[in-house]
């Protein structure tokens, strides 16, 4: 047992580690190699931050939508654990997001925000999980709280369509896909090295997520452990 | 502010922010890994006076 505990902090000691030498690179290759956009210039280094940021965001909901939707379907407690942890990631993210966007759009549309209707969406998101988690805190019986918070968690989901397809179905100030183009290929309209800037930091941000996620679920779960601990001995 | 001066505040409010919620997540680690220890050792000690 205690073996195997030190096993997965050495595991999780190694996803930091190589989560922190991803960053590093993706800083270097974002900030000194990857040429300034055309159009936009130096500020334009802020996509390498706002693109890994937003995905993360959008893969730590998807992961609190199949913890969700596992929990209601199985009652059992490691996907609500894993419902919770990841979503507070994603809240975390999601506010990223919208700070880096907000810094952003002050140089390039002249204000720090708009009721633009992607902004919009990205800050209703946001407030639907920081509702997921006052949820939790707020209903007292804890399998009625991780029931009403799942459903919430699978509900929020369904934004990020909405968020997806914003720039398509409204007139928004919010640039479309410039990479994920249905028309072009992403070497046809980015530089190579900025794709390579974009991927080295989504990769840092991916291997940082799953080691905060890994972090946020143990504690969770230890928590499980004491309460159970606790109960056993009426304390 | 000049462009790189928008390029710095955005990282640094990244870096800043995520360092100290990783603080915070460790601190929160260890606070319930000393305490889960402290009930673990205080039920060895317990089942080994029962017996």
């Amino acid at each position: 047992m205690a073996q195997s505990t030190a096993a997965v902090k050495k595991r999780k000691g190694v996803l930091g580690g190589l989560a922190l030498l991803a960053i590093i690179a993706g800083l270097c290759w974002s900030l000194l190699i990857a040429p300034p956009d055309g159009y936009q210039g130096e500020v334009q280094r802020i996509m390498y931050l706002h693109l890994p940021s937003i995905l993360t965001a959008y893969l730590s909901y998807f992961l609190v939508f199949i913890g969700s939707g596992m929990y209601l379907w199985k009652r059992e407690k490691k996907d609500d654990l894993l419902a919770h942890a990841a979503a507070e990631l994603g809240v975390l993210f999601t506010a990223l997001t919208i700070v880096e966007g907000s810094i952003w759009g002050k140089p390039t549309w002249g204000v720090w925000w708009t009721w633009d209707a992607r902004l919009t969406l990205t800050a209703i998101l946001l407030l639907i999980y920081a509702g997921y988690l006052m949820l939790r805190s707020l209903i007292d019986d804890e399998q009625r709280a991780a029931s009403a918070a799942a459903i919430l968690g699978i509900i929020g989901f369904f934004d990020i369509p909405l968020i997806h397809m914003s720039v398509y179905w409204w007139r928004t100030l919010h640039q479309p896909p410039s990479i994920l183009r249905p028309d072009k290929k992403p070497w046809e309209n980015v530089h190579p090295d900025m794709l390579t800037a974009l991927a080295i930091s989504f990769v840092g941000f991916l291997l940082l997520y799953f080691y905060l996620l890994s972090l946020r679920y143990r504690v969770g779960e230890m928590r499980q452990e004491i309460k159970a601990l606790r109960l056993e001995r009426g304390v | 502010m000049g462009p790189w001066g928008f390029v710095s505040l955005a990282y640094g409010i990244v870096c800043a922010v995520i360092v100290l919620y990783w603080l915070l997540l460790k601190r929160r680690y260890r606070q319930a890994e000393a305490e889960l220890n402290r009930l673990k050792s205080s039920e060895a000690v317990n089942s080994h006076d029962k017996g």
